[in-house]
Order: C-alpha cells, then structure tokens, then sequence
C-alpha cells in the first residue's frame, strides 16, 4: 500500500534549529557578499551523515543583481548545508549566448560555488541553445537528456523542448532497468502548473506521465513559470515549479488552484533537498532567506 | 441456490464493468495521444523523399563539420562559439543556392499540412496552439541559410506532434516560428528550410 505522508512545517519546526552567523559564510565566500536584506537563516533539514544533498536553481541565466542575490543566499546556506551539487532546470542563459554571456549570467553569480567544487547539471529550456550541451560547466556530457546517479538517487535530465520519440524511449529504456531506490527526474516545462503565465504543459504531460507512473518516478522537478509550486500528488508523483531563480513573475500563481498545495511568487528562490534513506526533505527558500516552504517525502514502496 | 446465484451475477457485473471502464480509459488516453492520420502511398513517397534529402543534408554537413574546430564534451564558452561560428559559416558557404521548398517540397508540405491540421483540430488542441503562439520571436527573419535569431526562444515542439511528423536524425529540429514550420540545423541554428503557413 502506498503511503504518502508530508509533515509539512511539523518537521521544518522540530528541526530549524541551525541559526546563520554571517562569519560562516564569509569564510566559505570571500568574493561574494549579499547586498539583499537578508532574514535568519533558518534550516529545515536534517543534515544526516552519508544523506544526498543538492541544490535546485531554475530560469535563472538573467545576469541581474537579483539572480546574484540567490547565488549569494546559496552561498549562505551551503554554509550550514552542504550540498554537494546544483539541478538547473532550464533557461541557463537568457538573450545571448556569446562568452560574456556565460560570464554575466552563470559563471559570475554562482562563482563562490563553482570555486568550492560544487557541480552543476543543467537541462536545456526554450531560452538554451543546444550547444550548451558542451558547456564544461553544465556537466550534460554532450547530451540533450542523460541520466546520473548520486547514492540511492538516480537523476533524469530531459529535454522538454523537444521530446521526439528517441527520446521517450531512451527514458522508457533507461527507467525500465534502474533499481535505484530514488528516481529524480528534472527539465524545463511544467507538466502541472497553477501559473498564469504558462500553465499546465498537458501535451507534454500526456507523453511523460505514464512513463513516470509506470517506471516509479517518486519526483519531478520544472520550471519555465517563474514562481514556486509544490503540486499536489499526482498519480504518487510529487511535482514542483522551480522557476524563479533569476526572473520573477510577481503574483503569477492563481489564487485558486486545485494543483496547488504551496506556492510563492513574491521574490525569487531557490530549493534545497536532502535525501536520507526512505525520506526526501526539501526547502524552498527565498532570495533574502526566508523559508517560503518545507516539508518531507516519504519514498513509495513498489511492487 | 438463488442467493448464491444473485451473489455470483453481482460479481460477473463488477466485472464486465470494470472491463468497460479499462477500455474506455484506454481508448480516451489513445485518442488524447494519437489521432490517426492517413498515410497515402503517395504520402510515404513524399515522406521517403523528404527523408532522403535530410540525410544528403547530414552528410553534407558531416563534410563540413570535418573541417570545423572539435567540440569536446566540456567546452569553453569560446570553445563553443568559436565550432558555431565556424560551422554556421561553413555551411552557409556550401548551400549558398538554398532555396525555400527545396526540402519542404510541395507533396512534402502538402502531408504536413494535413499532419497538423488533424493535431491542431478540437476544442483541446487550443493549449497547443496557445503554446506555439506565445514564443517570443523577436528577431527572427525568416529566410534559408540565415540563422535562427541566438537571442530569441525557441518554441516547444509538442511531444505528440513529434511522434507524427516524419523522423528526423539527432541533427536537424523541426520549429515553430508563428504559423511557419521550420527545418533547422540543431547545432549552427541555420534554417535549412521552411513552409508558410503550416498551421491551420
């Protein structure tokens, strides 16, 4: 029997004990320094030993000051959260793509992190040149979709632009033989979303999903509308919109959604996740460092 | 005996029921994906052809590609700008006499045309449309051997469409710019070919 439980704030408030001393950052980060107004950071996960740790940023390439400010937040929270890489879920670099560009709106607002190792998988969005496929940055190994593992966690980068038949059955072939007790699948378009702006990609949504319900995908992460959504479950499958990472549409989510059970679009964010056997904890957090969301999954157990 | 038979008939109605709702889940799911679209000998022709020339263009471009600076798998910024520039150039050099229709050619065009009017059709298909309408294309001129404007977006190619529309190997797309479709080079973004007027 499947059994979906999110202790959602419970848990946020049992643990957020790890209060943020500006020193810690600093000595993880001696060139980036956070201009924004800035809350107490507050840590909504365990931080258990041998636990997966990584970071969700999404359409972030706008090389603003704000995109810099969620590099920086990042920064601040590696320090009581270290995780080990970043999921970018498409729209890496908006408007351009010559070498400055790369500079502007990637290498120069997540230089803290590239310079302490932390890796970064990219998916491509409707803003992305496929080139970047080769980018060393973007770990994609040359590839349009791949796949990855970290511990019991296996990651499926798609490419929503351009779901051919190749690579549906890439996908169906590659879930069909993956025992990992995790299954992670990310890219840019959002099979479920309350945002106006965008929505639902349904055409999408009817390929995929079967799949995913089908090969035991406990998560999808999206973003292309620039807000938060944590979806409620659909078909067993957690779905969020991380889109928010370096452009916001301020006040795009509608008000009443049945999809939604959290959302946020005043300011950009950015996710942190921590899988630790059976559980999955997540925390969305803003560009000042407020905790928007929070909450635990428990991995369904499958036939 | 009666009770016994009223208690079995019960269960061959659950059943049959429940087959029913299977079925006509089935088939609901099938037509949300699959509308059928005829395929004419004339049709598979046109397609065989269509599918010729795009290869001849692959081979043309492996040739080019050839003489362009490697791209590896971790490429600078440079890097990767530097195998674009070279390739959108060398390429544009080869097929200097592209022209419209060229790989669109009329019986082509005329099968996808038909494709997509039968996608695009129904109440349910506005989202679609929605979907391609939206992109922003700022930018983009419309005209063989140009490239693809680097700073607009891409629209989405719906996942369903896809799998109709003739195949098409790792190298060339297919895309939408408003009611045109596209034929462009994935890697040089060069339009390799378009039709007007695609879309119903």
């Amino acid at each position: 029997m499947r059994n979906f439980r999110i202790y959602n704030f419970v848990f946020a408030f049992l643990v957020s004990t790890a209060l943020f001393f500006p020193g810690a950052a600093q000595k993880l980060n001696n060139s980036n320094v956070n201009t924004a107004h800035t809350s107490a950071l507050k840590l909504a996960l365990p931080v258990k030993d041998g636990s997966v740790r990584f970071a969700v940023i999404g359409d972030t390439g706008s090389g603003t000051p704000k995109q810099r400010d969620v590099g920086n937040m990042m920064v601040q929270y590696r320090a009581i959260f270290p995780f080990e890489f970043v999921l970018m879920m498409g729209d890496n670099l908006y408007g351009g793509e010559t070498p400055q560009d790369f500079v502007k709106k990637f290498s120069e607002p997540y230089k803290a992190l590239l310079d302490s190792k932390v890796k970064f998988y990219a998916t491509l969005g409707n803003h992305d040149q496929p080139l970047q496929v080769n980018y060393e940055n973007f770990n994609m190994n040359g590839k349009e979709y791949y796949r990855f593992k970290k511990g019991n966690v296996a990651f499926y980068s798609l490419n929503s632009n351009y779901m051919d038949k190749k690579q549906v059955q890439w996908l169906e072939d590659e879930l069909s033989r993956d025992t990992s007790e995790w299954k992670v699948c990310f890219f840019h378009h959002p099979p479920y979303s309350s945002a106006k702006k965008h929505g639902s990609d349904s055409q999408l949504r009817d390929v995929v999903e079967p799949i995913f319900v089908k090969y035991g995908v406990d998560v999808v992460l999206t973003g292309h509308d620039h807000v938060y959504e944590r979806i409620k479950p659909q078909k067993g499958i957690y779905y969020f919109v991380s889109g928010a990472g370096g452009q916001l549409r301020s006040g795009d989510v509608r008000d009443v959604s049945p999809l939604t059970e959290k959302s946020y679009d005043r300011d950009m964010h950015f996710m942190l996740f921590e899988v630790a056997g059976d559980q999955m904890y997540f925390q969305a957090i803003s560009r000042t460092g407020e905790t928007v969301d929070s909450g635990v999954i428990a991995r369904r157990r499958r036939s | 005996m009666k009770g016994e038979m009223l208690k079995y008939s019960w269960q061959v109605v659950v059943c049959v029921l429940t087959v029913a709702a299977a079925t006509l889940a089935q088939s609901t799911q099938n037509a949300a994906l699959a509308p059928p679209v005829v395929v004419s000998p004339a049709d598979k022709t046109a397609i065989q052809t269509f599918e010729k020339q795009v290869k001849d263009y692959v081979q043309l471009r492996d040739r080019v590609k050839a003489n362009a600076p490697k791209l590896s798998k971790d490429s600078t910024p440079e890097q990767i700008q530097a195998y674009r520039t070279a390739l959108e150039q060398s390429l544009r050099t080869e097929r200097a006499g592209a022209k419209r229709g060229d790989l669109f050619r009329p019986e082509t065009a005329d099968y996808i045309r038909r494709t997509l009017k039968i996608e695009f059709q129904g109440k349910d298909r506005q989202e679609l449309r929605k979907t391609i309408f939206e992109t922003e294309l700022q930018g983009v001129v419309l005209r063989v051997n140009y490239p693809y404007a680097q700073s607009a977006e891409f629209s989405e190619m719906p996942a369903t469409l896809l799998a109709k529309l003739p195949q098409l190997p790792k190298e060339v797309r297919y895309r939408f710019v408003g009611r045109n479709m596209l034929l462009v080079d994935r890697e040089s973004n060069l339009i390799i070919d378009y039709m007007p007027d695609a879309l119903p």
